[in-house]
């Protein structure tokens, strides 16, 4: 029979089966949600790492000094990570597009009554080529200061959110939950003001505005709160001593870009060989590539996807078995009709595609339902909703369509076939 | 139109085997209206079906207008049935849930026929059986009669050769029964053959030829 045909008789059929018609299509409609949600967060997943790589630089290698344990402090052969680290590989590795030497501490900032401890950072001028999202109010370091050592510094203002996830807001109400210096810093005008690092006065020069919090595609969020030259840092705030005397151009990592995903093996080779020979034979630093960080990251999320994946198939499924069991049902309800339709000219086929047909209509009900779900739940569930809603394509709805109605297709065959080998005057004869 | 020949058919096998008719030849030319009697028991539906299409003999040989059909596979029989024959069933047997424009319209779909011509010539069969402005109706809203008018209605929907019904006035009161007996016979005027089962005397006196069964067998023919 004719596609419209039967097309007509399924609504029919369905519609005069609500209850039955729905029960069956709803486990269908959650194993589309959640295969929609998957999608979303796979496609979020894909965009915020390559973001994340082309901010952090595709050639990104990271040098850590070693912590020292008890016991086993250096003999003192070894200087540990210095500046003198930084200029030698910068010279041999002059195709190196950044070479970013830190120094990391903590101190006490004092303004007026305000007073707290957060954490410092000396940097120079290589620390702005890379993860460089900021608005800038006032100024940034220049040479003079680097050179000079002063005491300016910078502060690094939080972001906020475009808006607040619910349990945040909930949290800070309940239990003042919340950053004092990230308060502080937004509620203040300090641009131009003096502060105290330790004892140390420092004139603020500028304030870095962070990107809003669920815009951000970084993954370990905000830098030090307060910024400082590195040699107002080594200056003032290093405790740094090796084999009883102090290291006046200690650092405590240093950040390089190679500038290309290509030359990292090869750099991070280079460099090893530079600091083994530089801090005699002790390997009191670490060196990471940012691609492994990058790609173990990756893969918990490739397996969390798997999971939702797995749950939704499961679903859909269970609903396919609903489907098979509707169609069965519906068959044994509709013997003599199917009867009387093989008596005027039905031919098996014509039998078996209508019943099919019905079945492909209830999946495809159960497509548009959860897709309707997912679409609202991602919406509503997810901290980032609007951003996961993006990353969906028109590609993903047809698909996840198309998996409904051809779980709808496949577990009708046999109850449709079943139908169709019905024999005629049997089936006219029952009631 | 109709010829068979030692036409046979058992049910079951071994101990229980039964044979339902044992050797039925009989012939019904084009354009006559002829009609089967005899109890309950002796094979009528039997070979009603068989002449129908819906179930072949264990023995014996079949011709509709010229051409063997008792020996065809599934899917040629149906179109037979589709295309040639048109089933009068003494409950009716319409779909519930379609108006009756929509149950005289079914075959025709079946055969491809375009939805637009379809509901032209159902809606002209309708008129033909008498039922004007009848067509939204679904069967549960038309009396007996009119519901076999509708049945008789997509018998002729693809212009069949042949007209079968079972006891076509077995659900009805006498007054509608005569409805629907004129209906047969001007159907038969205008040149349809027309094969009526029935236990109705009245039905009988009608036809042009009466073939009396008993037990399987063709007891005696009347030709008027």
């Amino acid at each position: 029979m004719m596609i419209v045909e039967s097309i007509r008789t399924g609504a029919i059929e369905i519609w005069s089966h609500k209850t039955r018609s729905f029960l069956s299509f709803a486990a269908i409609a959650f194993g589309v949600a959640a295969i929609l949600y998957t999608f979303a967060h796979v496609n979020e997943m894909q965009k915020r790492t390559r973001e994340t790589f082309e901010l952090a630089g595709p050639g990104r290698i990271n040098i850590n000094k070693k912590r020292q344990r008890g016991g086993e402090e250096s003999p003192g052969l070894s200087k540990g990570l210095t500046s003198g680290d930084a200029v030698v590989i910068k010279k041999a590795l002059p195709n190196l597009y950044m070479v970013s030497p830190h120094l990391s501490t903590w101190a006490e900032i004092q303004y007026q009554s305000f007073r707290e401890h957060i954490s410092v950072k000396g940097i120079n001028l290589e620390w702005k080529k890379r993860n460089w999202l900021y608005t800038v109010k006032g100024r940034f370091f220049n040479q003079y200061d680097i050179d000079t050592a002063a005491r300016v510094c910078i502060l690094n203002e939080p972001g906020g959110w475009i808006e607040k996830p619910w349990w945040m807001r909930r949290a800070k109400k309940r239990w003042g939950w919340g950053n004092k210096f990230d308060e502080w810093v937004k509620r203040v005008e300090l641009v131009g003001r003096k502060i105290k690092l330790n004892d140390q006065i420092f004139t603020v020069i500028g304030i870095l505005k962070n990107p809003p919090q669920d815009k951000d595609p970084r993954w370990i969020g905000r830098d030090a709160s307060v910024l400082i030259p590195l040699s107002t840092a080594q200056r003032y705030f290093n405790d740094q001593q090796r084999g009883g005397a102090y290291v006046p151009d200690a650092l405590s990592d240093i950040v390089i870009d190679t500038g290309d995903e290509n030359t990292v093996d090869t750099a991070m080779q280079r460099i090893k060989n530079i600091l083994t020979v530089r801090h005699r034979g002790e390997e009191d630093f670490d060196l990471s590539d940012w691609r492994e960080v990058v790609s173990q990251r990756l893969s918990r999320q490739k397996e969390q996807a798997i999971q939702i994946l797995s749950v939704g198939i499961v679903a859909i499924l269970a609903g396919g078995v609903g489907i098979m069991n509707v169609t069965l049902a519906t068959i044994f309800s509709r013997i003599k009709e199917i009867g009387v339709r093989r008596a005027v000219g039905a031919t098996r086929m014509d039998i078996l595609s209508q019943f099919v047909t019905e079945a492909m209509m209830l999946g495809a009900l159960g497509g548009i339902a959860g897709i309707a779900m997912g679409l609202v739940g991602i919406e509503k569930l997810a901290r980032d909703g609007a951003d996961k809603l993006e990353a969906l394509l028109i590609w993903h709805y047809l698909a996840t369509l198309g998996i409904s109605v051809f779980a709808g297709f496949i577990f009708s065959i046999f109850p449709a076939y079943q139908a169709s080998k019905l024999d005629v005057v049997e089936a006219l004869r029952n009631e | 139109m109709i010829h068979l020949d030692n036409i046979t058919k058992n049910y079951g096998s071994g101990e229980t085997e039964f044979q339902a008719l044992k050797g039925v030849s009989f012939e019904v030319p084009q354009g006559e209206y002829a009609a089967i009697m005899g109890p309950s028991g002796c094979g009528k539906s039997t070979l009603l079906n068989i002449l129908g299409l819906m179930d072949g003999p264990t023995t014996g040989t079949y011709r509709l207008g010229g051409d063997r059909v008792d020996d065809l596979s599934d899917e040629l029989r149906t179109g037979v049935r589709r295309d040639q024959l048109g089933f009068v069933f003494q409950s009716f047997n319409l779909l519930p849930r379609m108006t009756a424009v929509g149950n005289v319209a079914l075959p025709m779909g079946y055969s491809r026929i375009g939805t637009e011509e379809r509901l032209a010539r159902a809606n002209k069969l309708l008129k033909r059986v008498g039922l004007i402005n009848r067509g939204s109706h679904t069967p549960l809203e038309l009396s007996g009669g009119e519901r076999q008018r509708v049945g008789i209605a997509r018998a002729l929907a693809n212009k069949p050769d042949l007209l079968l019904a079972d006891e076509p006035t077995g659900n009805l009161d006498s007054k509608t029964a005569v409805g629907i007996m004129n209906l047969f016979k001007e159907l038969n005027a205008e040149g349809m053959t027309i094969l009526v089962v029935t236990h109705d005397r009245a039905v009988a006196d009608q036809a042009d030829h009466v073939i009396h069964m008993m037990d399987g067998l063709v007891r005696e023919e009347e030709r008027r």
